[in-house]
């Protein structure tokens, strides 16, 4: 009975944990969003006609791996390349192709989207996939 | 090193598809020679443009500009997607006639020598558009290394990727000598055609991107007609092999739909126009040699 008890106990104590850290990735993985729920915009003085977003690239890592974005817009994405490695931003869903060398930035307009979810990837490292998700405008 | 062998390898796919297709078809021709000298003068030219295209890339040269560059690209794939169809009814023509030609010692057609050039720049975009993204990959690779150990692994990682490549190449010259003549040419046939509409859809793509960006264009263009992203995403691996192959889109929008239908009528009209207009010469050769 004891043994059952202690079993239980640790199960739900090691539960507990991996609950709470994968809450904690989660909430570094989405960068942070506005009272809408929206990713908040890159504020940049050269882009200001259109809704800017940054991603960066470090070595296959993606950041932020997800952008929540309105729905039938045209927005604009500044992509960096921080890593020790040339990247690729890749996307057929949003149909982009961009090599960027080390230290390199670039910026890509993005046509206006439906609503759902849209992968993009570092076509060098392509274990890691970022998301865009585009949500209706209330 | 996972990393390396993967982009050389997959990098090097569309290429040697290409060059794989037209080297196999080659093999059964008499002027096979000839046609191997401008195809292998392309693959050379293709590494120049590819070590060109990747200049521009990493900034050393500011030939092409963003919007020019952008535009550049999307010439290059159009270009390229016309040389495929035109290769193909090429194919047709002279696949049919090839036997004929034979007998009757025509070996060199004039019809023939124009399209060398036709091979010449195919086998230089195939490998100077994907080989650009492998060379800056490598090169930026390269500066990182330090240690002998890495270098060893960066260069066996380099020569098990290409390895790779080079098994679907005999792949293909296998397919051509043990199918049937027949049935090889069809599915080549088919795989450059589609090939074809894959490159156009990209080119398509870029420009509405790029160029087209700022304009505002009716909104069923820019809707999805459908989502099979669940089923399989062209993010995934085998998807993205699938969507640079053959056109595959998991959320195709409007514009897709319309750039694909109107490649696909354009391409069967010109394909019924070709049998009807090169039947009747066939029948007077015959006859004439009757």
């Amino acid at each position: 009975m004891k043994f059952t008890r202690i079993f239980f106990l640790s199960s739900f104590i090691a539960l507990m944990t991996i609950n709470s850290s994968a809450f904690a990735s989660e909430a570094a993985k989405t960068a942070q969003l506005d009272a809408d729920g929206f990713s908040v915009e890159m504020n940049d003085p050269r882009y200001k006609k259109l809704k800017t977003y940054l991603v960066e690239m470090k070595d296959g890592v993606l950041t932020p791996a997800e952008l929540v974005v309105p729905e039938k817009t045209k927005f604009r994405l500044v992509v960096r390349n921080l890593g020790n490695k040339p990247a690729e931003f890749e996307s057929n869903q949003l149909r982009q192709e961009k090599v960027l060398f080390m230290g390199a930035e670039t910026t890509l307009v993005i046509i206006p989207l439906d609503v759902g979810s849209y992968d993009y990837f570092d076509d060098f490292a392509p274990t890691t996939h970022g998301k865009i998700v585009v949500k209706a405008k209330d | 090193m996972g990393q390396t062998i993967f982009v050389v390898c997959r990098e090097s796919i569309e290429a040697l598809l290409v060059i794989g297709i037209l080297y196999a078809w080659m093999d059964g021709r008499a002027d096979a020679a000839t046609g191997k000298k401008w195809l292998l003068a392309g693959v050379v030219g293709g590494f120049g443009l590819a070590a060109l295209l990747t200049l521009t890339l990493i900034g050393v040269s500011d030939l092409l500009g963003g919007e020019s560059r952008a535009w550049f690209e999307v010439g290059m794939l159009t270009f390229a997607s016309a040389l495929i169809v035109q290769m193909v009814l090429w194919m047709r023509v002279h696949g049919r006639t090839l036997k004929k030609e034979l007998e009757a010692g025509l070996e060199k057609s004039l019809q023939g020598k124009k399209s060398w050039w036709g091979v010449f720049f195919l086998a230089m975009i195939a490998v100077g558009r994907e080989g650009s993204e492998t060379v800056m990959f490598l090169y930026g690779s390269l500066l990182q290394l330090g240690t002998l150990a890495s270098y060893v692994s960066f260069f066996s990682a380099v020569a098990i990727g290409l390895a790779l490549a080079m098994v679907l190449f005999y792949a293909l010259q296998l397919g051509g000598k043990f199918i049937s003549w027949k049935w090889f040419f069809k599915v080549t046939e088919i795989m450059l055609l589609f090939l074809g509409s894959a490159l156009f859809l990209a080119a398509s793509e870029k420009l509405l991107g790029g160029p087209l960006a700022a304009t505002d264009l009716p909104g069923w263009l820019y809707s999805n007609i459908w989502d099979m992203s669940s089923v399989l995403s062209d993010s995934s691996v085998f998807g993205n092999l699938l969507a640079s192959l053959f056109a595959y889109r998991s959320q195709p929008i409007g514009w897709d739909l319309a750039v694909l239908g109107a490649y696909w009528v354009a391409v069967i009209v010109i394909l019924k126009w070709q049998t009807k207009a090169k039947l009747e010469p066939v029948a007077y050769v015959t006859a004439e040699h009757a």
